[in-house]
């Protein structure tokens, strides 16, 4: 199989240093254009589509392996193999940080540090835990969903690319970067805000940077604060941002943060 | 702006449009709100206007959607349409409205500029179809399953049918082998009382020998049965050389020998018609000797065994009779199945009305059978002059 277009790889740039950016939940790798361009100057930069997004093979999308982040996990490490020149430092937003954590445990020999933006290990509140979300509010989330199919039918192909400087194109362009499969989109969500990676936190080895935004309802301070205090090697950055996207409402600020912890871990 | 008559200012279309418009700052913080949209979610505008988020009038559900989906599609593309979000009543009631949200910079500040409509109707017609189809999956899914149990119950079906086959088969087998390794002793058995039998015997060894020789003979009749049968339920079936014949010669010869096997015994012969017939003279004798053994041992001690043998331009019709109790009515079905009527008098092993049958089907004959009390019990047996005409 070939990884590299069952995961829409991209590679752009060149340097010593491999720069992996996963997305997160909900859109797909265009959540690093603000971010990502900017260092591919002096770095290779290699964005991707998790399988069941963006334009990702979705045939590839197997409702088994992805049950669990560790499916993302194994194809991020493949991914790794076929790029080659490791060890690559994993920039993941939001779920894609555990992903990055989960490949890291697996295979530390591949990943020379971890970027965490907005990262939660766990999502639902449990005892002492303040993950933020009620098991009711995740189903919630689910029947949202189910509302919004942002774009999608079945006769449309998923490959469609949107103008974004151009809201007020063809409609059918609209959305197009938070277009999914209505049911793996269900599934991701269910399997990304139910996953429990507590446990997990204390095995990864690698430094480890977690940028946390000051106001975030998906990954409240309280959960990055955990994180910090869990990892073995960690940074915690707090920036001054509302939401849970800093790498599109605060680029700059999420840059510094990473500069500073790409400096110390030689990349 | 010069107003057309009848049309209300900018401002109060604005206020009382018939949807729900506001301006936000980039982190959500409501900046403008008209009246409309104060109405819909219960609090006054001051309640609103710099001092909510609209993320804040979000169930907890719509707002991981609003961080995840609407926040990076807004910034990416300038814009989001059609996006249904629960919003919460000041009440507690929810509010499913549809936004369209467009954002404008002005000067280097963002605006996000939103339209709500309200959706309740949509929504709860959305719900019920959402669960009909939930239903219809459910219902499918049910019915695959339905379907797979079935195809696995005949799967086991067939195996434990294939494990009875072979049982029999080989049961089948071994009666076979048995039967005929056993010929082998009983004929040196029955030729040396053959030869007891020509010497010189005081009367109680005369005896002796000739119960001897009486009980090879109906062991050999029982393992030729034996053979029979497992000729018949194995491969090509009940051997028969057929040969041009007379048949009323064949059966009266049998006739005779029947009445040396059953002395005192009452045996009769009739016959009708006169011709000639294809048929395998000795498994004609075999096939008679069973009926007319059967209802020996059946029928009527007293009574009379008739045998009625009848030729007409096609067939040869034979028929035994005797008096005595009926076949119980329970036992008619299956009578020449092998091994179901009990031969009671310990004459054979419940395989003579099976090899009757047998023989008839190689001829492309036919057997029948019929009792009652007033009548006896009669067996007909009709075979075609020759097979297949």
């Amino acid at each position: 199989m070939d990884v590299l277009a069952r995961n829409n790889v991209r590679v752009a740039g060149d340097g010593a240093t491999t720069l992996v950016f996963l997305h997160g939940f909900g859109c797909d790798q265009n959540m690093w254009r603000l971010l990502a361009p900017s260092y591919a100057r002096r770095r290779r930069v290699v964005t991707l589509d998790l399988v069941g997004s963006g334009a990702s093979d979705l045939s590839a999308y197997d409702f088994d392996k992805y049950s669990t982040l560790q499916g993302y996990a194994d194809d991020l490490i493949e991914v790794v193999d076929a790029i080659g020149r490791g060890p690559v430092v994993c920039v993941g937003h939001s779920v894609s940080a555990m992903i990055g954590m989960l490949a890291g445990i697996a295979a530390p020999e591949r990943f020379r540090g971890h970027v965490m933006v907005g990262p939660s290990p766990c999502y639902v509140n449990d005892g002492d835990y303040v993950g933020g979300f009620s098991r009711a509010d995740i189903d919630g989330l689910l029947e949202t969903m189910e509302s919004n199919y942002l774009g999608w039918s079945s006769t449309m192909a998923p490959a469609i690319m949107g103008a974004p400087s151009q809201p007020e194109l063809a409609v059918e362009l609209t959305n197009s970067f938070c277009r999914t499969d209505p049911k793996i989109a269900q599934h991701f969500a269910r399997v990304t805000f139910l996953s429990d990676h507590r446990a997990d936190v204390p095995r990864l080895a690698a430094p480890t940077l977690v940028v946390q935004c000051h106001d975030d309802l998906i990954a409240p301070r309280s959960v990055g604060e955990f994180l910090a205090r869990t990892l073995p090697q960690s940074t915690l950055r707090v920036i001054d941002n509302v939401g849970h996207c800093p790498h599109l409402s605060s680029p700059s600020a999420c840059a510094s943060a990473m500069d500073e912890f790409l400096a110390t871990v030689g990349a | 702006m010069a107003a057309e008559t009848g049309v209300p200012d900018a401002r109060e279309l604005y206020d009382r449009a018939a949807c729900g418009l506001l301006v936000t700052a980039a982190d959500g913080t409501i900046v403008v709100v008209n009246d409309t949209f104060c109405r819909w979610i219960g609090l006054a505008r001051d309640e609103l206007v710099g001092r909510r988020k609209l993320q804040e009038l979000l169930t907890v559900g719509a707002r991981i959607f609003h961080q995840t989906h609407w926040a990076p599609l807004l910034q990416m593309q300038g814009s989001v349409a059609e996006v249904k979000l629960d919003l919460v009543h000041a009440g507690g009631e929810i509010k499913p409205m549809i936004l369209n949200a467009v954002s404008r910079t002005t000067d280097g500040v963002v605006r996000h500029e939103i339209a709500a409509f309200g959706a309740e109707d949509r929504h709860r017609y959305e719900r019920e179809l959402l669960h009909a189809r939930r239903r219809a999956e459910e219902l499918h899914t049910r019915s695959m399953e339905t379907q797979r149990a079935l195809v696995d119950a005949q799967a086991e079906l067939d195996v434990q049918r294939r494990a009875a086959e072979d049982r029999a088969l080989f049961a089948e087998q071994m009666m076979g082998v048995v039967s005929h390794d056993l010929r082998n002793p009983l004929s040196t058995i029955q030729l040396s009382a053959t030869v007891l039998k020509a010497q010189e015997l005081t009367p109680k060894q005369r005896n002796r020998v000739e119960a001897i020789l009486r009980a090879t003979a109906r062991s050999t009749r029982m393992i030729a049965d034996l053979l029979d049968f497992t000729q018949a339920r194995l491969g090509r079936g009940l051997h028969v050389d057929p040969a041009e014949i007379d048949p009323h010669a064949v059966v009266g010869q049998a006739v005779d020998d029947l009445r040396i096997a059953y002395p005192g015994r009452s045996v009769v012969l009739r016959t009708a018609g006169t011709g000639r017939a294809f048929v395998d003279a000795d498994r004609l004798a075999q096939l008679l000797g069973n009926l007319v053994s059967n209802a020996i041992a059946h029928g009527d001690p007293e009574g009379t065994v008739t045998i009625a043998s009848a030729i007409d331009d096609r067939a040869l019709t034979l028929t035994v009779h005797n008096t005595g109790a009926p076949i119980p009515a329970a036992q008619m079905p299956a009578l020449f199945e092998p091994m179901t009527r009990g031969e009671a008098k310990g004459e054979g092993i419940g395989l003579g009305l099976f090899i009757v049958r047998e023989i008839a089907r190689r001829h492309g004959g036919s057997v029948a059978a019929r009792s009652s009390m007033a009548e006896g019990t009669t067996v007909e047996v009709i075979l075609p002059l020759r097979a297949g005409g």
